[in-house]
C-alpha cells in the first residue's frame, strides 16, 4: 500500500476530538474577521455526514459487517474533494474535522471544490486483494448516492491507492452503464490519472519555499535544508530543493535521520533507498533522532512526516527562517506561538501542501473535458496556483501582522462565505 | 450562538435502540438465525446526518440537525416516520428504522424500515415559542432537499409522526416534486386526499387497535361488551380506538393527553370528549370526571390498557402496579424491556406494538399502492383490505407464538426476522 503513515489517525482518549480543533481553529478566524454570527452556524458543522454499516463476504466464508462514512462538511463553491481512509481508528468526529479542513484548503490555492472526507473502520493490513476489493466496491456502492463527478469527489488517503480509486470507478461506472473517470481523483495513469500527480505536493512545498525565501529577501543557494519524512511528499520536497540550491544537511525517515553539513545528495540517496528501504544507513553521514534533526540549525525545515512534531515542549529550540509544513498538522498550535514570537516564517500545511488536491483538481478537469494535458502544462499551472495563492495569503498576513495560518484561514473562510452569501439560503 | 453541534461524544445512545438491538437478539436467538445474518440485520444499513440552515422570521439564520436512516432496503423501499421534536437524536431514529424494518415484514408488506426527524421545538415546548408557518415551511423544504437524493417512491417513503401536520406532508411532496420537475405523490403518505392521499387515512390507526383488541379478547374469552378501557394519548388513534371500542360496547373509564388525565367509572363517551377538548383546547375539567395525572391513570384496574402515547411509558419501576388484562402497544415502545419481563410474568397479555400499529403502516402502503396505480379505492374496499391484513397478520402471529412457545413480541419477530432473513439470503451479498 501506498502513503501509510503509521500512528496519523492513533488517537489516545485523552487527547482533544480533531473536530472540536478545527471547530476552535475556525471560531478564531471568524472571530478575528468578524464573520456575522448566521454564516458562522452554517460553516463551523457538515453539511451531511452518512454513515453506513455493510456486509463484506471474507475469503474463509464468513460475513463481517464494516461501518464507514462520508461527509461532505460544505458544497458552496463546487462538489466535496476529499480522501478515503481505511484504517482502525477512523471515527465520524475526525471525518467531520478533515473534510472541514480540505474546504478552506480547496478555498485557498482557489479551486473551486468544498471539502469532504471519508473513511471505512478496519485495518486493511492483514486482508486480502480479494477482500480489499469487495470492501471497496460494497462501500462505493453504499456510499454512491452521495459521490459523483459533479457531487463529491473521493482520493486515496491513508491505507488507500490508486487500485482502490480504480475499483471505485470501475463500480460506480458499473452501476451507471458508463465510464465515470471524474468520479473519483489518484487514478492510475491509464484509467483517466492525471501526469504530475505524484510530485505534486513536494513541487508545491518546493514553490512555497522559494516565494517565502523571496519575500524575505532570503538566498536559497546553498541554504541549509532539513526534511523530516522521505516518503512522496519529503522525498520529492527534497530533490525540488536541492535543484533551487538548498543544501539538503539533513533527512529522516521512521527508521532514523541523518545529517552531514557539508551536503547530501537527495537524487543519490533516492537510489540508495531503492536498495535498502531507509535513510538511516546512507554512508558519509551522522545518525541522529528524529526530534534531534528538528532542532539542528538549519535555513529551511519541511516537516513532511506525522502530525504534532513541532510543540509547545520542543518550539524554542526549532529556529529555522522558514518552515514549509509538507504533512498535514505537524505544528501544535502552542509551538504556533512560540514559532511566531521567535519570527518563524510559517507557511501552513492548508497551503504549503496544498499542490496534491490542485494537481486532484487538474486530474478532475482533464477527466471532464477528456483532453490531457502534457506534464510541462501542468507543473507550469500548478505553479501558477501556488505562487498566486501563497502571495493572496502572505499580503494578508503582513496586512494584518498575523501569521500565514491565520491569514490562510480568514481567506479560505471569507471565500466561502462570500459564495453563500450570493447564493443565499434556500428555500 | 444559535447552533446545534452534533458532536458524538455528546449523544447518549438512549436505551431506545439498546431495547431494539435487544428485542432482535431475543428472537435471532429463539430461531437459530445465522451470524452472518445478524451482523447485517443488527445494525441499520445507512444513516444520514444532515445540518443545514433556514431563515427564521426575525431575519436571522438558524441551523438545524435533521437525521434520516435506513435499517434495511431488502424487501423493497424503506419506509418509516419523520418527526420535529427536541428530543430526536440518532439512537431514537436507528430504534424506529429497525423497529419499521419488522413492522412492515410481520404485516407481509413489501417495505423496508426507516425513520428520521428534526432537533426543532415546532410547538416551543421547550422555548416557549412556537415556529411559525412560514419558518416550518422553510424547514420542511430545506430538510427534503437535503435528505432528497435517498428518499422517493422507490427508495424511501416519508411518513407523518410527532408534531408533523397535513401541511408538512403536503410541503414535502411538493418540495419533491418540484425538484423533479414532475408531481411524485408515492414520496411520502398520509397526504391530505386532494393529492394523493387515501381513503380512512385519520380512522385507519384506531381502526387496527380496535381490530386487534376484538382477536385478543376472543382468544382471552374475554366479553368485550361492558370491559373496562384505559386509553394513555387521545391523539388520532388513541382518540378513534376510543370510539370504535365504544360502539363494540366496552366502557372508557380514563383517558389523557398532554394536558392531563380524566377518569370516569361511569364510562366516557369519546366523542363527547373530542368534542369538549376542541372547545376548550384541554381534557381537564370534562363534566363528571374527575382529573388525574397520567402515570396514576396507567395504573387504574381495568380490562383493556390502549398506550398510544409516547415511548417508554411503563418502565421496570411502573409495571408490578399495572392492573390492566390486556395491553395494546398503539404507540411505538412504550414498554421497555425490563417491564416487558415483569408483564410477561404476571400473566398481562401484551399486543405487542408490530400488531397493534400495524395498520397505519398497512394505510400508508395502500397510499403508496394507489399513488403508483394513479387508481384510488373507495373507503369501503379499503376497510376491507385492512381488516383483512390486520387479523391474517395477528393469526399469523399467534400461530408462530403457539408453535415456539414464546410470547406475541417474540413470535411476531421471529416471523418478521425469518421473512428478511430469507429475502437477504436469496438475495446474497453484494459483489
Amino acid at each position: 500500500m501506498q502513503r501509510v503513515r503509521r500512528g496519523e489517525t492513533i488517537m489516545s482518549n485523552d487527547k482533544k476530538s480533531p473536530y472540536l480543533i478545527a471547530q476552535e481553529q475556525f471560531d478564531l478566524a471568524a472571530e478575528f474577521m468578524g464573520l456575522e454570527e448566521d454564516l458562522r452556524g452554517i460553516l463551523r458543522v457538515p453539511k451531511r455526514e452518512l454513515t453506513v454499516n455493510f456486509p463484506v463476504r471474507m475469503d474463509d466464508g464468513t460475513v463481517r459487517a464494516f461501518t464507514g462514512y462520508r461527509v461532505q462538511h460544505n458544497t458552496t463553491r463546487g462538489p466535496g474533494k476529499g480522501g478515503i481512509r481505511y484504517h482502525q481508528g477512523v471515527t465520524l468526529d475526525e471525518v467531520r474535522a478533515l473534510a472541514m479542513w480540505m474546504t478552506w484548503k480547496c478555498a485557498v490555492v482557489n479551486i473551486p471544490f468544498g471539502g469532504a472526507k471519508g473513511g471505512v473502520v478496519v485495518d486493511p493490513t492483514p486482508m486480502s486483494m480479494r477482500e480489499l476489493e469487495n470492501l471497496t466496491r460494497r462501500f462505493a456502492t453504499e456510499i454512491s448516492p452521495l459521490i459523483g463527478a459533479d457531487g463529491d469527489i473521493p482520493a486515496p488517503d491513508v491505507n488507500t491507492n490508486q487500485q482502490i480509486m480504480a475499483w471505485l470507478m470501475d463500480t460506480i461506472s458499473m452501476h451507471s452503464g458508463r465510464l465515470e473517470s471524474a468520479i473519483t481523483t489518484g487514478k492510475p495513469l491509464g484509467l483517466g490519472g492525471s501526469l504530475g500527480r505524484s510530485d505534486a505536493t513536494g513541487r508545491g512545498v518546493s514553490f512555497c519555499v522559494a516565494q517565502a525565501a523571496k519575500f524575505l529577501g532570503m538566498d536559497l543557494n546553498g541554504a541549509p535544508t532539513i526534511v523530516q519524512g522521505f516518503g512522496n511528499v519529503g522525498s520529492v520536497s527534497a530533490l525540488m530543493l536541492h535543484d533551487l540550491g538548498c543544501k539538503i544537511i539533513g533527512i529522516g525517515d521512521v527508521y532514523g535521520a541523518i545529517y552531514n553539513p557539508k551536503g547530501i545528495d537527495p537524487h543519490a540517496l533516492v537510489k540508495h533507498m531503492k536498495k535498502t528501504r531507509t535513510v538511516a544507513d546512507y554512508p558519509d553521514c551522522e545518525r541522529v533522532t528524529s526530534q534531534e534533526l528538528l532542532e539542528l540549525q538549519c535555513d529551511v525545515l519541511v516537516p513532511a512526516a506525522l502530525e504534532e512534531q513541532i510543540t509547545g515542549e520542543n518550539a524554542a529550540r526549532i529556529r529555522p527562517k522558514i518552515l514549509a509544513e509538507g504533512a498535514n498538522g505537524p505544528t501544535t498550535p502552542e509551538a504556533d506561538k512560540i514559532l511566531f514570537e521567535n519570527n518563524v516564517f510559517v507557511i501552513p500545511d492548508i497551503l504549503c501542501n496544498a499542490g496534491g488536491v490542485t494537481v486532484s483538481y487538474f486530474e478532475w478537469v482533464q477527466d471532464l473535458q477528456s483532453f490531457f494535458w502534457d506534464e510541462g502544462e501542468i507543473n507550469k499551472r500548478l505553479k501558477h496556483v501556488m505562487d498566486s495563492s501563497f502571495q493572496a495569503v502572505n499580503e494578508r498576513a503582513q496586512a494584518h501582522k498575523i501569521p500565514l495560518r491565520l491569514a490562510a484561514n480568514i481567506l479560505a473562510i471569507e471565500r466561502v462565505a462570500e459564495a453563500t452569501r450570493l447564493r443565499g439560503i434556500y428555500p | 450562538m444559535m447552533v446545534q453541534t452534533i458532536n458524538e461524544t455528546e449523544i447518549k445512545p438512549t436505551n431506545l435502540w439498546d431495547a431494539a438491538q435487544s428485542q432482535f437478539q431475543r428472537a435471532a436467538d429463539a430461531m437459530n438465525l445465522e451470524d452472518r445474518l445478524r451482523v447485517i440485520l443488527g445494525n441499520v444499513k445507512r444513516e444520514l446526518a444532515v445540518n443545514f440552515p433556514v431563515r427564521m422570521s426575525n431575519g436571522r439564520t438558524q441551523v438545524f440537525t435533521g437525521y434520516r436512516a435506513h435499517h434495511n432496503v431488502n424487501m423493497g423501499p424503506a419506509r418509516g416516520g419523520i418527526r420535529y421534536h427536541p428530543d430526536v437524536n440518532p439512537a431514537q431514529v436507528r430504534a424506529f428504522a429497525m423497529l419499521n424494518t419488522w413492522r412492515a415484514a410481520v404485516v407481509n408488506v413489501p417495505f423496508g424500515g426507516a425513520a428520521g426527524g428534526i432537533v426543532c421545538d415546532p410547538r416551543g415546548q421547550r422555548s416557549g415559542r412556537a415556529m411559525t408557518a412560514r419558518e416550518l415551511e422553510n424547514l420542511t423544504r430545506r430538510f427534503t432537499t437535503e435528505i432528497d437524493f435517498i428518499i422517493g417512491p422507490h427508495a424511501d417513503i416519508l411518513v407523518p409522526e410527532v408534531n408533523i401536520t397535513p401541511e408538512i406532508v403536503a410541503w414535502v411532496m411538493d418540495t419533491y416534486s418540484m425538484h423533479h420537475g414532475h408531481t411524485v405523490t408515492g414520496v411520502v403518505t398520509g397526504k391530505p386526499l386532494a393529492i394523493g392521499g387515501s381513503a380512512l387515512r385519520d380512522e385507519a390507526g384506531g381502526l387496527g387497535v380496535e381490530l386487534v383488541i376484538e382477536q385478543a379478547a376472543r382468544l382471552k374469552q374475554l366479553q368485550l361488551a361492558g370491559a373496562t378501557v384505559v386509553i394513555q394519548g387521545f391523539g388520532n388513534t388513541g382518540s378513534n380506538a376510543a370510539r370504535f371500542l365504544h360502539d363494540l360496547g366496552c366502557k372508557i373509564i380514563a383517558v389523557s393527553d398532554v394536558s392531563g388525565a380524566i377518569v370516569s367509572q361511569a364510562g366516557l363517551n369519546p366523542l363527547q370528549v373530542e368534542r369538549y377538548r376542541a372547545q376548550n383546547g384541554t381534557l381537564l375539567d370534562f363534566p363528571n370526571a374527575d382529573t388525574w395525572n397520567e402515570n396514576e391513570l396507567l395504573e387504574l384496574p381495568c380490562d383493556i390498557l390502549v398506550l398510544a402515547g409516547l415511548e417508554n411509558q411503563i418502565d421496570a419501576s411502573n409495571a408490578p402496579r399495572i392492573r390492566a388484562k390486556i395491553i395494546a402497544e398503539a404507540a411505538n415502545l412504550p414498554i421497555t424491556v425490563e417491564a416487558d419481563d415483569i408483564l410477561r410474568d404476571r400473566a398481562i397479555f401484551i399486543i405487542p406494538d408490530l400488531l397493534a400499529n400495524a395498520s397505519s403502516l398497512m394505510l400508508s402502503y395502500f397510499e403508496w399502492v394507489q399513488d403508483l396505480q394513479s387508481f384510488f379505492w373507495t373507503e369501503q374496499e379499503t376497510r376491507e383490505r385492512l381488516s383483512r391484513v390486520v387479523i391474517n397478520a395477528f393469526d399469523n402471529v399467534v400461530a408462530m407464538s403457539e408453535q415456539h412457545q414464546v410470547d406475541l413480541r417474540t413470535a411476531g419477530l421471529m416471523l418478521a426476522i425469518s421473512r428478511v432473513a430469507e429475502a437477504t439470503r436469496l438475495r446474497g451479498i453484494y459483489p
